[in-house]
């Protein structure tokens, strides 16, 4: 379709199919790439300044690898949801409940955070604590999916695997308003603390000594950020890397100051990975590619050139 | 003025005392240095002070106010603390020294809280630094910037710890001046913890030494004598009188 075929479709002046295509298909997947993109971008960031540790990532509480686990468990053994890629549009009408296997994903993610947030309250939320707790419980999940997929047929391993790809075309109208009231809920929260954030980076003594009560912003901003990667990962299944080189340029380029760099990461997140699903389906030859690993392919030699060659501060 | 009776702290249940009924009292406008080996409880007071750790016991009251009972935001204003180990984000100077007015504004900046942090920048000669990037600066000015920052919070009470650890001798030399200019032109209490004890003798107007976490003396600058540094060091020193200051050194 050309571009003013596109606009035509769009405004429902084109032929059944083409407006079919642009409104049910491409639409959603834009605005999941839009939303999605924000969000992973925003609570990578979050994750990076809460942890104080620049491999943080979204799903550094384990909740990407309790999300495979949930949809593994769903498909092989409950065979339930959507045993397909998002590409075929009739498994949205099939089975029990198109939603069920990322009900799974959700629920075991939300599993994941609540085990870790509650461990980690134990040692007041200290950042190395949080992320081997992350990697302890992710791993977990990883073998229990592992165990899983041993047992699997053929037809149930294909489709756990292919789950895992991230892809933007299971997004409706429908996911994508569940997904857009988390993220921007979530979004504007971290801009409402977005001082109290900027206070975490002059350390936790120095944030409790001009009043921000550290453990509560770092409950609640990891609670809210893995909230928000879970939803995502839920839906579109596993989109990696957007997470970490997001929030790394836009502080590279912006600063650190949350004010700038919230805005910053969702707006580079959001273009990251819609430029990337617009490459994963033209590169795929009529299917769409995995846009987790267009996503890094766009991402990873840009972000080398701004840490290799860009001045450093004296931090 | 600062009221501390029987404070007592260990970092868990079954962990020994690091801090065994201290009681101090540092009145407005005086500078009070906590004199100690390394590990005998200085940073533990303070974090207990700052709210940052919760005593197992005892009390801290300013003017008779308890702060122990007061919200981390309400203490802030109250008492503001520059650490040694200063970290600060890739934020202006400005910025970062605004971020000391979150006691007063919450979520957002006001013109006030601007225009308090524009004054105590100006009146500490950073103004040409407003706009540069705090990491970016020396350790000397990152110093003072941390000061800034604490003033703007417009404490009774600043607690400043080992403020020299990292300078060179002219940066000692400059951030040793400001403190005792704060505490004379704004009356604020200042409690810091030295290792050198001519410095601690130049600054301070009351000592509190301790060991193993009690305050086994405290007092004016006669307190400082050749037997309680033996007791509280194990150190040979020799206090000499030159140029009307007393000078320790090592014997």
């Amino acid at each position: 379709m050309s571009i003013k075929e596109c606009f035509d479709a769009l405004l429902g002046n084109g032929s059944a199919a083409q407006v079919r295509i642009i409104r049910n298909i491409r639409i959603p997947r834009v605005l999941a790439a839009l939303i999605a993109g924000a969000g992973l971008s925003v609570s990578g960031l979050i994750m990076q300044t809460n942890l104080n540790n620049p491999m943080a990532s979204p799903a550094t509480l384990g909740v990407s690898n309790a999300a495979v686990f949930g949809a593994n468990l769903s498909i092989i053994a409950f065979a339930g949801g959507f045993l397909s890629t998002g590409n075929n549009l009739s498994s949205y009408t099939t089975g029990a409940n198109p939603y069920s296997t990322s009900l799974m994903a959700f629920i075991f993610s939300t599993i994941s955070i609540v085990v870790i947030l509650g461990l980690c309250r134990l040692r007041s939320f200290r950042p190395g604590v949080v992320v081997l707790a992350g990697v302890a419980i992710g791993s977990v999940w990883t073998a229990a999916t592992t165990i899983l997929q041993f047992y699997a047929t053929d037809v149930g391993l294909s489709a756990a695997v292919i789950w895992t790809f991230g892809d933007l075309g299971r997004a409706t109208y429908k996911t994508d308003i569940i997904m857009a009231i988390v993220v921007v809920v979530g979004i504007t929260v971290f801009i409402i603390t977005s001082w109290r954030l900027n206070a975490l980076l002059s350390g936790d003594a120095a944030a409790k000594s001009i009043g921000v009560n550290v453990n509560t912003l770092r409950f609640i901003s990891m609670l809210i950020a893995s909230m928000i990667t879970a939803v995502c990962v839920s839906f579109l299944g596993m989109i990696g890397f957007v997470g970490i080189i997001c929030p790394h340029v836009i502080k590279k380029i912006l600063g650190q100051d949350h004010r700038v760099s919230i805005p910053g990461a969702a707006l580079s997140g959001s273009i990251l990975l819609l430029l990337a699903d617009t490459l994963s389906r033209s590169m795929g030859n009529g299917s769409a590619l995995p846009v987790g690993a267009i996503t890094s392919m766009l991402g990873a030699p840009f972000f080398l050139i701004i840490i290799l060659f860009r001045k450093e501060g004296r931090s | 003025m600062l009221e501390i009776k029987d404070l007592t702290f260990r970092y868990s249940k079954r962990a020994p005392l690091v801090l065994d009924k201290i009681s101090l009292t540092l009145n407005n406008g005086e500078i009070g240095v906590v004199l100690g080996k390394n590990g005998s409880g200085k940073t533990t007071l303070f974090k207990n002070i700052l709210g940052i750790e919760k005593p197992d016991s005892g009390s801290i009251t300013y003017d008779g106010k308890d702060l122990l009972k007061l919200s981390r935001g309400a203490r802030a204003a109250y008492i503001a603390y520059v650490p040694q180990d200063i970290q600060f984000g890739d934020l202006t100077v400005f910025d970062t020294v605004l971020m000391g007015r979150m006691p007063y504004f919450g979520l957002k900046a006001g013109k006030e809280d601007e225009t308090i942090t524009l004054n105590i920048l100006e009146d500490m000669g950073l103004s040409e630094l407003v706009s540069r990037n705090a990491n970016e600066l020396s350790g000397g000015e990152r110093q003072k910037i941390a000061i800034a920052r604490a003033l703007v919070q417009e404490p009774k009470l600043l607690v400043f710890d080992e403020p020299t650890g990292n300078l060179d001798i002219a940066n000692e030399q400059l951030i040793l001046k400001e403190a005792k200019r704060v505490a004379k032109e704004k009356g604020i209490g200042i409690l810091t913890s030295l290792h050198d004890l001519n410095q601690a003798l130049d600054l301070g107007t009351k000592f509190f030494f301790i060991k193993n976490g009690k305050i086994e003396y405290q007092g004016g600058p006669e307190t400082v004598t050749e037997t309680v540094i033996k007791e509280i060091f194990n150190a040979d020193v020799e206090i000499i009188e030159h140029d009307n200051r007393r000078i320790i050194i090592t014997r």
